[in-house]
């Protein structure tokens, strides 16, 4: 799967999860960037990609997440394995 | 030791500094970690040889819980083994902190360190590293007592780094620039404010309307300038060792909700509550949901608040802010902003309310302040301008000595520290931007010539206690 492919699934559902159909994300988006996005809404981020992809982030992989394109080599490294 | 002291500045650092890369230099990296290591073991005892062997323990054991963890197959003895190691370093916790006894110095700060290795070890993701190496990263000195919080994958592969062990004279530029400014933000600032407060607090028997505001800014403010000065100098004297350090404060005061507050004061604090407390408390919920995160988020916080003590001052901090983060996630969803300045100025005054509560040595000394604040325990009106309080004189109105010098030097301080909170630079920002010129080395050097006369009362940092 491409960056481009993921980044445009990740958008999806952080829109989604956000209610903020317009949002747009580059990989450098972080949470500090988009108001409505705050520690409850993280989790339920990072639950809904856990769900999509069907991984599970251990807990101290969460802790480097610091942008979107954090998420996205996470993700795509989970996914390889 | 205490970063502001004489011995500590002129002549355990200088020496710390010259033994490790010196060592470095003639490629002696073993010998450089354990100098490391036992200096970082010298700055602990200096306060007493008393907490050294509860440190040495908590290293020992869970270093070798965590081999244990790492190469046990079976998946049901793995799990107890980490139930188990998480069960001692609670225990241990708790027990120091709630049965009485002294604190050991750091044992909150370097018990979260290991368990965020512990869990990650148990979930396979830390590799497997030497016990000097292990031991190098919770001893390391300027994190050792009071933080930052640092993950040890932040902070290891930074000390086995080779380009690290390199002196860089950039780095100790920035060092001692960040340092200094610490130094700047507890001796000239946070020990002036402390002296406003500890009487309020400690000393009267019931404050009139001003008195308490006097009180109840002066900790707010004390406690700001102590922590993120020893934060600023815990980043300057990892800068000088080649290693960043994560930041711990970013202008916490400009915050306009709670929710971002959290995300500004104590930040290494919040990171590791929300990463290993607030997610697997989420998780282990059947299903996430509006309600369910809320009450992991209160759950979290008041954790966090008794996480700092005992006492129902530490019960009811936590729960406030657990209460007040719950009602601004109520808030947000109703997608309707409060003006900028009401949003700020609800927050400020909320932390600053939650200060006194987190500040006063029991609830009886809480109520004081508070009542106090509300002006139910007298208003003293300063004498100027007006000649006679009048009627008001049966409302518990008085005149009083208000605004004669030393007030006048509390209201500068004040009006200055909210210019510096809002107007300056913080030392995030300045970190990223430092360029060593000379007029900043011409400014530090004058700063810090101030602080060194400023340091013949020396005073413990806040977080000392925690």
């Amino acid at each position: 799967m491409s960056v481009e492919q993921t980044l445009e699934t990740l958008t999806k559902i952080i829109q989604d999860v956000l209610e903020l159909p317009g949002l747009t994300l580059t990989m450098e988006t972080s949470a500090a960037d988009v108001d409505e996005w705050d520690s409850m809404t993280h989790i339920q981020i990072i639950a809904s990609i856990e769900a999509h992809y069907k991984i599970r982030f251990a807990l101290g992989e969460l802790q480097s997440l610091k942008n979107v394109g954090d998420m996205i080599q996470l993700i795509q490294k989970k996914l390889t394995k | 030791m205490l970063f502001n002291s004489y011995p500590f500045i002129f002549a355990f650092l200088p020496l710390a500094l010259l033994g490790y890369y010196v060592l470095n230099h003639f490629k002696l990296t073993t010998q450089s970690k354990i100098w490391l290591i036992l200096a970082s073991l010298y700055f602990y005892t200096y306060f007493g040889f008393r907490n050294l062997p509860i440190l040495l323990i908590s290293i020992l054991c869970n270093f070798f819980l965590a081999q244990l963890i790492r190469t046990e197959k079976r998946i049901f003895t793995k799990k107890i083994l980490f139930r188990l190691s998480l069960v001692l370093n609670i225990g241990m916790l708790c027990f120091y902190k709630y049965s009485g006894l002294l604190l050991p110095l750091g044992l909150s700060f370097f018990t979260l360190q290991q368990i965020a290795y512990l869990i990650d070890t148990y979930e396979e993701l830390a590799e497997k590293k030497s016990f000097l190496d292990y031991m190098g990263f919770i001893c390391f000195f300027p994190t050792l007592i009071s933080g930052p919080i640092v993950h040890y994958g932040q902070l290891m592969p930074q000390l086995a780094s080779s380009e690290n062990k390199r002196f860089q004279i950039n780095q100790l530029s920035l060092g001692l620039f960040l340092f200094t400014i610490g130094l700047v933000k507890k001796v000239l600032i946070a020990e002036t404010f402390g002296d406003w407060a500890r009487p309020g607090f400690d000393e009267a028997t019931s404050l009139d309307l001003l008195a308490a505001w006097k009180t109840s800014f002066s900790y707010t403010f004390q406690l700001y300038f102590d922590f993120s000065g020893y934060s600023d100098m815990a980043i300057g004297l990892g800068a000088m060792f080649n290693i960043k350090l994560p930041q711990n404060f970013n202008s916490p005061f400009k915050s306009k909700s709670v929710i971002e507050f959290w995300t500004r004061w104590h930040m290494t604090l919040s990171q590791f509550i929300t990463t290993y407390i607030f997610t697997p408390i989420v998780r282990f919920m059947p299903k996430i949901t509006f309600r369910n995160t809320m009450i992991a988020t209160f759950l979290a916080m008041f954790i966090a608040g008794v996480w700092h003590g005992a006492g129902w001052t530490y019960v009811i901090y936590g729960s406030l802010h657990g209460l007040a983060l719950v009602v601004n996630h109520l808030w947000k969803k109703r997608k309707k902003k409060l003006p900028s300045f009401l949003a700020w100025l609800l927050t400020f005054n909320f932390v600053n309310i939650a200060f006194v509560i987190f500040r006063a040595k029991d609830l009886a000394a809480a109520v004081k302040v508070f009542m106090g604040m509300m002006g139910l325990t007298g208003v003293v009106i300063p004498k100027v301008g007006i000649k006679s309080v009048g009627l008001l004189k049966s409302y518990g109105f008085s005149m009083g000595t208000y605004l004669y010098p030393k007030d006048y030097a509390f209201l500068l301080f004040l009006i200055g520290s909210f210019v510096v909170a809002f107007k300056f630079k913080n030392t995030l920002e300045l970190e990223k931007g430092f360029i060593a010129k000379t007029n900043i080395a011409f400014y530090c050097g004058i700063a810090f010539v101030f602080c060194l006369f400023g340091m013949n009362r020396i005073t413990e940092f806040i977080y000392f206690q925690f």
